[in-house]
């Protein structure tokens, strides 16, 4: 810290800007800078825009709350409530064997069903799907209705909000090929024999 | 007027130094448990002490209170002495604070690892330590203004002010947020419910971050960077608008934490709009930090002291930016309940509070060992590898975090969800988790290298316990304001005024929030069909707090599409009047579960799916990182406590008719009963006496009544 030649006024050696006097605090000197003009303006800003955010939102009320931001998001998407399937009719219902659609179906399996049937349909919670016994029928269209409507007072959702009439097909016709499967630990049979 | 020699306390200072490096690695390795139990959660061992749940408030705890709080003490014991050129008040009192506050720390973790805790995030203590937190607290803040009382300077300088800030606004914080109604020793509700609750909750919960993790840390930083690179302040003007500023329109941005829940939308408004304005009030401080270092910026590169410094108000200046572009409703959207929020908190944690607590540390433990740091590049090493560290843990996360915020909310053509598995969206991060791990493992070893060098400095030098300083005795100023004396500069010499005025200033955004919730019947609009738990419900939602739940499942469903699609109704103000506390949750680490119980929608499951998947949830889904209950099958249900729970919960207002305490157990043995049978004839065999029981019939109920409402989603039409 030197002395100006010229003047009283303690001046930062290495900077030049003045020095409060009688701001020492443990040998810690002030300066009497200015507050930056850009962080003055910074804060100006976001005041400003912290006014007309409050005024639009909750004075005059033109920018949508929550409930009216998802009524529209839901308007956008041209969905009335939540997404469903359509109807299946399922009499005369043929199951698909190609593999793509098997392969497809199996992939739906893995994501939503094991976590209830087990990977190799064992069964768990949900019922054996290998044994020749059945709750809720044992054809292709049985399956493939029992996933539209589900059994929830037994634990089976209805998955026609989650799946479309496609995938429900394909997951179906996978089902279909685990009947005289092997896995280990399966479940005791469940339901009617099957025909 | 002639000198008088005094002596600092330089043994407070050092043992408080201790304790922060001791419990710094301490809750950090455990932060790397946590890391690690992501990727591989059979780590949580199987058994409750050391599953997620609970030992996620030991981590968090540890780091804030016990880190970040010795490190604080440390810093504040060691300059307010300098700055008041006075010893500590009372050496008792100094005394207390330090025994009093590890004893804190070791009761707060073994009460979090047996699974009592308020359910509450960083406010998880039991009632009676927390009562001993105010008493400590106090004990601090007592010796901490009867130093600055009796001080030998004329004005309190900006650290100080920071230090006042800290100490009333944590009082009154912890104070209000802790109110509750005891059950026993070992379990209380809070006095507040569900919206009232979560927003006195976020009002403590970012206020913690801004007065215990913040404020002392720019008191510190206004101490030890002007110290450390000898130069003057940058602006005496700018400390004063931007500490005025900062604890003003901090106390208002809690609402933040909770945008596009049930809060009400003024209430959110004031959220995002308090945040945005705390950008410059923040920045000021950082700004006022790097101008400081004007003309000493060479010494940077050669002065670990510095370097870790510089890196410090960086991370703070960056996660003080990221924070409010976070409270706006279009980027909170995206990020909220994802790792973003994780990876902000670590840039805070890690950068702006640890490399500060390590700045500090290697600068005053040589000074108190008469010595220099043992090793610079030892220092250096530290400082790179901590660095690394801190962006290996952070940008995975925020990779993370895009990725699975994307994946829930993506739509197939035919406008289903396209991964409506949410395990899905988990899975997909496991190599950013695994990325994460590492980063807070390099931190780890940063801080290994750090404690080396230290006990090595320790070595070298000599303890100077009673440090002799001199100054003059102070001649006090008239208390009116002189001529030409300045408003604030006469502030300065007022230290208990200055404290009053920052009460006012910090008490005036909380009341106009958290009041109107109380006053005002439309903010929490009533739904008739939500009626109070049954008792084997609430014995079960008080298992839930009890494991932690909360830190991994929200219960908060947004009013989005991909949400109410997900999940169903979305959430609403009425339907948690009877939740002491909120169980709302911050983070998603699986699905919401706040309608797991509505029968037809999609996210029911059956009782014997809740029992197989507490007992062995792989076992479902091999993917899954849910922990193991299996205890929850084992252990009997207290229900000695149900009596005395349902009275304090009729003390709450929650409308249980007369005498019910009297006859609740036998209504819980007849649920109990029922869920067993259901059990016993999917092939389970359980007692009804078993918590598991009390746990499936919460899980159960979470969203019944607003169902039963006959308000769900698909009943609003749109077009």
């Amino acid at each position: 810290m030197a002395m100006n030649e010229h003047n009283t006024v303690e001046k930062d050696e290495l900077t030049g800007d003045k020095l409060l006097s009688g701001h020492e605090y443990d040998n810690i000197r002030e300066l009497d800078n200015n507050l930056p003009k850009w962080w003055v303006w910074l804060f100006i800003i976001t005041i400003v825009w912290s006014v007309v955010y409050i005024f639009v939102f909750d004075v005059i009320k033109v920018a949508p709350y929550q409930q009216e931001e998802w009524k529209n998001e839901m308007a956008a998407a041209g969905v009335v409530g939540p997404g469903q399937s359509a109807p299946i009719v399922t009499a005369n219902l043929v199951a698909l064997t190609d593999k793509p659609s098997l392969d497809a179906g199996r992939e739906i399996w893995v994501k939503q069903c094991k976590i209830c049937h087990l990977e190799g349909g064992q069964g768990l919670v949900g019922p054996n799907l290998t044994d020749n016994f059945s709750i809720h029928g044992c054809t292709y269209g049985d399956v493939v209705n029992i996933i539209v409507v589900g059994a929830p007072e037994k634990g089976m959702i209805s998955w026609k909000a989650q799946l479309s009439e496609d995938q429900i097909k394909k997951v179906a016709s996978f089902v279909m090929t685990l009947k005289g499967t092997t896995p280990p630990n399966p479940k005791p049979p469940q339901g009617e024999p099957c025909k | 007027m002639e000198n008088q020699t005094f002596y600092y306390d330089n043994k407070i200072v050092k043992n408080f130094a201790y304790a922060t490096l001791f419990w710094g690695v301490i809750g950090m390795v455990v932060g790397l448990l946590l890391a690690l139990q992501f990727i591989w959660p059979a780590l949580t061992f199987g058994i409750p002490y050391t599953t997620f749940g609970r030992i996620r408030p030991i981590h968090t705890n540890a780091v804030i209170f016990a880190f970040v709080g010795n490190g604080m003490f440390t810093g504040i014991y060691y300059s307010l002495q300098r700055l008041c050129k006075a010893r500590m008040f009372n050496d008792l009192l100094s005394k207390i604070n330090f025994w009093g506050w590890q004893l804190i720390i070791v009761f707060a973790a073994l009460s979090f690892a047996g699974g009592m805790t308020t359910g509450k995030e960083y406010a998880e203590l039991e009632w009676p330590i927390d009562l001993l937190v105010a008493v400590i607290w106090l004990v601090f803040g007592a010796n901490m203004i009867g130093t600055i009382i009796k001080r030998r300077t004329q004005h309190i300088y900006v650290a100080i002010w920071f230090y006042i800030a800290t100490f009333v606004t944590i009082t009154v914080l912890h104070v209000v947020n802790s109110l509750a109604i005891p059950v026993n020793l070992f379990k209380s509700y809070p006095i507040y419910a569900g919206v009232q609750d979560a927003l006195v909750q976020w009002w403590y919960g970012h206020n913690a971050v801004a007065f215990f993790l913040t404020t002392p840390f720019l008191g510190l930083m206004y101490y030890y960077l002007p110290k450390a690179a000898n130069r003057p302040i940058y602006s005496y003007r700018l400390s004063i608008v931007h500490f005025w500023a900062l604890i003003f329109l901090y106390i208002w941005a809690g609402p933040h934490h909770l945008l596009y829940s049930a809060l009400p939308g003024w209430a959110q408004s004031l959220g995002v709009v308090f945040s945005v304005m705390l950008i410059a009030p923040s920045w000021g401080g950082m700004v006022n930090g790097l101008l400081t270092l004007r003309g000493a910026w060479d010494r940077v590169r050669e002065d670990p002291v510095l370097k870790f410094m510089v890196v410090a108000v960086t991370a703070y200046g960056m996660s003080t930016f990221e924070g409010p572009m976070m409270s706006t409703k279009t980027v909170n959207a995206i990020s909220h309940f994802t790792d973003w929020t994780v990876g902000h908190a670590h840039i805070g944690a890690l950068g702006w509070n640890g490399f500060l607590t390590f700045a500090v540390l290697y600068y005053l433990i040589p000074r108190m060992f008469q010595t220099q740091l043992y090793s610079r590049k030892i220092a250096n090493l530290h400082f790179w590898i901590g660095t690394l560290g801190i962006i290996f843990y952070a940008v995975p996360l925020y990779w993370g975090a895009i990725t699975q915020a994307s994946m829930w909310k993506e739509f197939t053509a035919d406008g289903f969800l396209k991964y409506p598995n949410f395990l899905e969206t988990v899975t997909q991060l496991k190599p950013m988790y695994a990325a994460r791990a590492i980063g807070g493992g390099l931190y780890i070893v940063g801080i290994v290298l750090g404690i080396y060098n230290l006990i090595l400095t320790i070595r070298a030098g000599k303890f100077v316990p009673e440090e002799a300083a001199s100054a003059p005795a102070l001649v006090r100023a008239e208390g009116k304001r002189g001529s030409g004396e300045g408003m604030h500069r006469w502030l300065e010499r007022r230290p208990v005024q200055f404290m009053l005025v920052a009460l006012v200033a910090i008490l005036i955004g909380g009341l106009i929030e958290i009041v109107p919730l109380y006053l005002v019947k439309t903010n929490i609009p009533t739904i008739a069909s939500v009626k109070p738990y049954t008792p084997l419900e609430l014995q079960g939602r008080d298992i839930y707090v009890r494991e932690g739940c909360y830190t991994c499942h929200s219960q908060q469903v947004r009013p989005f599409r991909s949400e109410t699609e997900r999940y169903g109704e979305y959430a609403k103000a009425g339907e948690y009047v009877y939740d002491h506390p909120f169980q709302w949750g911050s983070k998603r680490n699986g699905p919401d579960l706040s309608r797991e119980g509505v029968v037809s929608g999609r996210q029911y499951k059956p009782n014997s799916w809740h029992y197989n998947h507490m007992l062995n949830p792989q076992r479902l889904n091999e993917q899954s990182i849910m922990p193991v209950y299996k205890w929850l099958i084992t252990d009997d249900l207290d229900i000695s406590t149900t009596a005395k729970k349902i009275r304090v919960m009729q003390f709450l207002g929650v409308p249980y008719p007369q005498g019910y305490d009297k006859i609740a157990n036998d209504d819980l043995m007849i649920q109990a009963r029922g869920i067993a049978d259901d059990l016993k004839s999917q092939g389970i065999q359980v007692e009804p006496t078993k918590e598991i029981i009390a746990m499936i019939a919460y899980l159960q109920r979470l969203g019944k009544d607003v169902h039963a409402a006959g308000m769900p989603t698909a009943a609003v039409t749109t077009k």
